[in-house]
This record gives structure tokens, sequence and C-alpha cells, in this order.
């Protein structure tokens, strides 16, 4: 069984899910997995972080607190908080740019709250694919914790 | 303004200042490829920012993603979408064969950029006209990859100030027999503060 995680969207499920997000750019998926009970989360996220007057209901849109609301929605279902472990991908630059100010590439502070956020949350990032200018599909396989990463211009799939 | 609140009146102005600055635009790209272009009328369409993907064909679908700001008195972006079979005829038209599948190389993306740049120019200088504005595009970036990696760097932009994306969309056609024709779409995504500026010219001038 497969699931969809949309843009600015995270949920949490168990084994056997399958959770998919299609086609990230500048996008992170952030994958947080529980070996022990086999329950993992994932989320589409945009934006680096969490504005403090930003309206609640919003967190998944944001890596930090989408990451937060993941862990919270783990441990509620009865992950273990120790065992945790994450997963990075996404984070390109997809357009190649002479205008760097403008854009100051997105993707690359996404990638890198995702990492601040997992170091403050004490949670080892045991696999990380990001950067570049590739757009990536991404499957989190819940019964193995293997994160599949498919590229549009190459065939075989990164398994991290 | 948040963009549910867009009353019909309002719609209908978004339209068809976008369908004078498009038959502009189209115009510009059948002289180019020596061929009539039809457009159809454009939908203003106002949607959940994590349903644009879909609204494109879904995110995989492989598309040639031309990207411009609008610089000048408004703010905004342009997104021009070719799926990687109209970019291909649409780079044989313009420079010749070019084999049987769409290669990037400096010749073709910069030939892409090209028409982006071009259509992107006509669209706002027709736009800029009728709002007595100016309206400028800046260089144009290229990316040929999944619709949805192609788009979600403009969706980010959005989303620092809303859920919702507003995207005034033109689909243009070539005129060949359908399943050789050339197809596009064509996305003014303005800033939110700068569509409030938009309707209330364009309302004016009614």
């Amino acid at each position: 069984m497969s699931e969809q995680v949309s843009i600015a969207e995270a949920r949490i499920e168990r084994a056997p899910t399958v959770l998919k997000a299609y086609g990230l750019g500048s996008c992170v998926a952030v994958g947080l997995y529980d070996p022990e009970t086999r329950l993992g989360g994932m989320g589409h996220m945009l934006l680096p972080n969490r504005p403090s007057n930003s309206p609640l209901g919003s967190e998944s849109k944001y890596v930090d607190a989408g990451i937060y609301q993941i862990v919270d929605e783990l441990v509620r279902a009865g992950a273990n908080r120790k065992t945790l472990v994450a997963k990075i991908t996404g984070g390109a630059n997809m357009f190649e740019t002479s205008y760097q100010t403008l854009i100051n590439s997105v993707g690359a502070r996404n990638a890198k709250s995702a990492r601040r956020t997992l170091g403050d949350l004490d949670i080892q990032i045991v696999g990380e694919e990001v950067g570049g200018n590739r757009g990536r599909t991404v499957e989190f396989d819940l019964a193995t914790g293997k994160m599949l990463v498919y590229c549009a211009h190459t065939k075989e799939p990164l398994s991290l | 303004m948040p963009f549910r609140k867009l009353n019909n009146v309002q719609m209908d102005i978004l339209k068809e200042t976008s369908n004078i600055g498009m038959g502009h635009a189209a115009t510009a790209l059948s002289q180019m490829i020596g061929q009539p272009v039809r457009l159809r009328v454009p939908h203003v369409t106002i949607t959940e920012i994590s349903q644009v993907p879909e609204y494109l064909g879904g995110a995989e679908k492989m598309m040639v993603g031309i990207t411009l700001q609008v610089l000048g008195d408004a703010r905004g972006s342009i997104m021009l979408l070719f799926p990687q079979e109209s970019a291909h005829r649409l780079i044989c038209n313009l420079i010749g064969d070019q084999g049987m599948t769409l290669i990037m190389n400096e010749v073709t993306i910069s030939t892409l950029k090209e028409v982006g740049n071009i259509l992107a120019s006509a669209y706002l200088s027709a736009l800029g006209n009728m709002l007595h504005k100016t309206l400028i595009p800046s260089v144009p970036l290229l990316a040929y990859d999944m619709a949805g990696a192609v788009v979600d760097y403009v969706l980010i932009d959005l989303s620092k100030s809303s859920d919702l994306a507003m995207l005034v969309e033109t689909d243009f056609i070539g005129e060949s027999p359908s399943d050789l024709a050339i197809k596009g779409h064509f996305f003014l995504i303005p800033d939110p503060s700068t569509l409030d500026m938009f309707l209330c010219v364009a309302g004016e001038s009614q």
C-alpha cells in the first residue's frame, strides 16, 4: 500500500505502507523511522523556518515545525523517541541562476534547516541525498526503513 | 488580499488582461515558427498550493519550465511550461531537425530561453500598456525535469504569504494535427500585493 505525501503535507503511517513524494525540487522530504515499531513519517516541506506569527495548522509547510510535528505524532502513536532515525532528500536548486540574490537557493536553506532541527532533537541522520539541480521522487518503505530516490535523468534509483 | 475573496468581475478582469497579453505573445510565437498558434481562453485558477502539480498533469510529467521574474512597477513571476514533446517540436521548428528526442545542449537551452523571453516580453508589454505600468522581464531561467520539481520554486515564493496559489493560465496550441501540435501553459503568478494594484488599475480603466 502506498500513500502520497503532497506539498506542505506531513503524515505518519506504519509498516507495510510506502510513503511517496513526487517531484521534489527545492522542497525537502524528511523521513523519520523507528526500526523497532516500524512506525515512520514523512514530510514534504517548502520553507526552512516557521515564523512565529504563522497561523496554526500550517506546520507542515515548514521544515523545522514539520519535523517537530512528525516526531510528536510518532511518539503519540507509540514510536520510541530514542531510536528514531532520519533521512533527508530534495533541496535542489532547479534553475541555474545568474541572480543568486533573488533566489538565494531556498533548497539549500531547507536542507540546512532539516539538519539543524534534527540535530536539536538529537535524531541521527542516517541517509542524505540533497542539493544539485535535479528533481527527485521519493519512496519511503516503512517495512524496511529504506528510502529510494528516483531522478528523471538517471535510470536507477538511489537507495538510502 | 486573500485570493479566495476575488469576485467574478475581478476574475474577468484578470482573464481579459491575460487574454490580451497572451494574444500578443501568441502572435510573436506564430511569427517565429511560421504557423498559426491558437489560444485557449485563459482561466484563472485559485487552488491549494499542494494541488498545483496535479493540476499540471502530474508531478512526475517531464516538462521544460522557463521562469522569469516580473520587475518594475509590479512584482510576480511568469512560468512557461512545455511538455517535453512540445519543447522538442518547437526546437525542430525553430532551428531544424534535432533527432528523435529532446536533447538539452547549449543551443537548445538558449533557444528555449529565448522563446520564453520573447513570449514574456510580448505579454508584459501588452499588459503594461493597458495598466500604464512599466513591467520588465528578468533574465529567463530554465529547468528540464519533473513538473513538480520545476514548479515548486514558484510555489515556495507564494507559500510565504498564502496557502493558495492564483494561476492565470493560458494554453496555446499550434495548428498541426493535434498529436503533433505544440502545446504550452503560460502562468502569471502575481505577488499578493501586486494583485491588488492590478485589479485596482484594470478596474478603473473599464
